[in-house]
């Protein structure tokens, strides 16, 4: 089970808040496996309904996991109104080109966290999105 | 016309794992042709059947969008750096 440290769940939540009525989107970088850092990362779309990563700093952010030896832990994003789940499109988005589910998914070693707002507190849960379009959660233990 | 080039996730298995690499184009079409031929499959990444740039795949010429440019037209100079980003997105 993945444990995950409160700080970088509270700062997922932070900014989920921060970035209301819009959807907020980031990555976690993780240091021998034990993620260490939130890196919110500017939502293009700007939008309550949808989150497209700001290409560059997703580019920057690649070339920090190369140069400090990290990890791509995860990639979060906020539902400010619906369950912390994956929802369909964020399903098609996985793969590249989108929705050709039966390829392998863009980030194969990657969980989606999703950060739902609609209860309080919110909701934070992580998945694998697997080759074929399966959505299975991974239980997480916040430490 | 030697150029930088920048691939993210995705489409850096199509080129031998690289995050960055050397190529020649005087126009950003005549680069993505050239690796091309490197890295066969490497532009039906990038464009989709009618040879246009792929929605979900953002192409940036330094650091600006080549759609606010001139698209696969866009003059291409020496020292340049060009990356291609495939887009990261979901919704609820």
């Amino acid at each position: 089970m993945p444990r995950i440290p409160r700080a970088v769940v509270d700062e997922m939540v932070a900014h989920a808040r921060e970035d209301l009525p819009d959807e907020a989107c980031g990555m976690v970088h993780a240091k021998d496996g034990v993620p260490v850092a939130v890196h919110r990362v500017k939502n293009d779309a700007a939008s309550p309904y949808r989150y497209e990563m700001n290409p560059l700093q997703m580019m920057r952010l690649e070339s920090r996991r190369d140069s400090e030896g990290e990890k791509l832990f995860a990639i979060y994003h906020s539902h400010i109104a619906s369950a912390a789940r994956p929802s369909p499109t964020d399903v098609r988005m996985a793969f590249f080109p989108p929705g050709e589910v039966e390829r392998e998914p863009a980030y194969p070693e990657t969980m989606y966290i999703l950060v739902s707002l609609a209860s309080e507190p919110p909701d934070v849960r992580a998945y694998w999105i697997r080759q074929g379009g399966e959505v299975v959660e991974e239980p997480i233990e916040i430490i | 016309m030697p150029v930088t080039v920048n691939v993210t996730s995705v489409i850096q298995k199509v080129v031998d794992g690289q995050r960055e690499f050397a190529a020649e184009g005087a126009t950003l079409g005549a680069l993505i042709e050239n690796i091309e031929r490197a890295y066969p499959g490497f532009a039906g990444q990038i464009m989709d059947e009618q040879g246009e740039i792929r929605r979900f795949v953002n192409v940036y010429l330094n650091d600006e969008d080549v759609r606010y440019l001139g698209g696969k037209a866009t003059p291409l100079k020496d020292g340049d750096t060009v990356s291609f980003l495939p887009a990261l997105a979901g919704g609820m």
